[in-house]
């Protein structure tokens, strides 16, 4: 009954607000100007007003977010580099035709694919990004959902030409770069809903990173996740280790590894120079 | 940085496998390269010297990026086991290759040890060290006869090129 009553009340409240600023209205809805030109020759002709174009002179290009897909950068072994400038091209071809939008692990994502049993041969499958893998043309990314309490995990192939559509409902990073640990976690956290709305995000600025902590179901898991090799920063490992375990998993650490310059791959330069290529190939 | 064939092709495998595993190799190296760093030329089994050698020049490149910058002074303190060679390293090596970029090592190889094993021996260096040559150094004789006749005839040749040139 209260729910009822105010409900009616906002109405009338919104009610009024228009009939507030009904005589600005009228004023912009004048008919003057038509009526006129019914009087030089015949009916008036109807011309549609012109879209209004949103251009935010408040960002400039040099705002905006510098992002190169991962898979263009070539992984670091002696593989003859023209491999990759000839598949970098077909890759620009590709995104001529298909957006292939900007997202990261831990992105919630809606991606449209053919599928000749699907109903009207498309499938859309919606899921958070748990890995993306791979170089040059064979680039991969996963999607993860439960559906019907059932964990399911597609493995998309981001240049394949079955795929229709990629949406990005949700773009956002997680703590971590690899999000296979959400197999071993509780399934609420990677439930999404299929009618998910997408939510706005901003193309200027870092990416907001989520730092969500999962909880995780009882051991055995499919990885001893809280190993360093890992470095997992998502897991809420106080719930399901005894201080003892995770100082027993310390003894695989590998303290020297950051110091050792013979395993170090600086792609800063590589990323900068395939950044432009890329970009000067995109706008022709 | 590999010295053959075989070990060119290693499918990833950049790293020799020397020590008893990766932090008794990474330890080992780290105590040949602060040798190196104090001595400036040393002398080892030719496998660690080629293997130092990397981090030897990699470490004067961070070197050369000053003691403000947060990563350099990390490495040098990982690196260099003997403290009181860090001030060494920034204000003398860095500063002895400010205008050079790369090849800052010199390794020779040696006659294989006598006494022990007879392991393949080689020595390493920074350049620019006070030490007399590891190679004999060419001698510059120009003042040969010989070498005074070549230079009178080069210049003739080019005079005459010259004149033939004006006319």
């Amino acid at each position: 009954m209260m729910a009822a009553c105010t409900r009616r009340t906002r109405e009338i409240m919104s009610l009024l607000r228009i009939s507030r600023h009904f005589p600005q209205n009228q004023r912009l809805l004048s008919t003057s100007v038509p009526r006129h030109a019914a009087a030089s020759d015949g009916p008036p002709k109807f011309t549609p007003p012109s879209k209004p174009v949103i251009i935010d002179k408040t960002q400039k290009e040099a705002s905006l977010r510098r992002f190169l897909s991962p898979e263009f950068i070539p992984p670091r072994q002696r593989t003859n580099p023209v491999k990759f400038s000839a598949e970098r091209k077909d890759m620009i071809q590709r995104r001529k035709v298909l957006n292939i939008p900007e997202f990261y692990v831990g992105s919630i994502l809606a991606v449209t694919m053919t599928d000749v049993h699907a109903n009207k041969n498309l499938n859309r499958f919606v899921g958070i990004c748990i890995q993306r893998s791979g170089k040059g043309l064979g680039a991969t990314f996963i999607l993860r959902n439960v559906v019907d309490g059932q964990g399911v995990e597609i493995c998309f192939e981001l240049y394949n030409p079955r795929l229709r559509k990629i949406e990005v409902l949700k773009l956002e990073k997680r703590m971590d770069d690899n999000l296979m640990y959400l197999r071993d976690a509780l399934p609420e956290y990677s439930s999404f809903d299929f009618d998910m709305q997408p939510v706005h995000y901003e193309i200027t600025g870092d990416v907001a990173v989520n730092p969500l902590k999962v909880k995780m179901k009882p051991k055995p898991w499919s990885k001893r996740w809280e190993r360093p090799k890992f470095n997992i920063m998502g897991i809420r490992f106080d719930l399901c280790l005894t201080p003892e375990m995770m100082e027993h998993a310390q003894k695989w650490a590998e303290p020297w590894r950051p110091y050792d310059m013979l395993k170090e791959y600086d792609t800063s330069s590589l990323e900068e120079q395939i950044f432009k290529e890329v970009q000067e190939n995109l706008r022709k | 940085m590999r010295l053959t064939l075989r070990a060119l092709i290693s499918h990833g495998r950049v790293a020799r496998r020397i020590g008893l595993g990766p932090e008794s190799r990474i330890n080992m190296l780290r105590n040949i390269l602060t040798g190196l760093v104090r001595h400036e030329r040393i002398e080892t089994t030719r496998a660690r010297a080629d293997e130092v050698r990397f981090y030897a020049e990699k470490l004067i490149d961070y070197a050369k990026k000053g003691d403000t910058n947060e990563k350099s002074m990390k490495m040098a303190d990982f690196w260099l086991t003997e403290k009181d060679l860090i001030p060494k390293l920034f204000q003398v090596l860095a500063v002895r290759f400010e205008n050079q970029t790369g090849g800052y090592t010199r390794m020779a190889r040696i006659p294989n040890r006598e006494n022990l094993d007879r392991a393949s021996m080689a020595v390493l260096e920074y350049k620019g060290n006070p030490f007399p040559p590891l190679f004999p150094v060419k001698r510059v004789s120009e003042l040969n006869l010989l070498n005074q006749l070549l230079k009178a005839y080069r210049e003739e040749k080019a005079q005459m090129v010259s004149e033939k040139k004006d006319l």
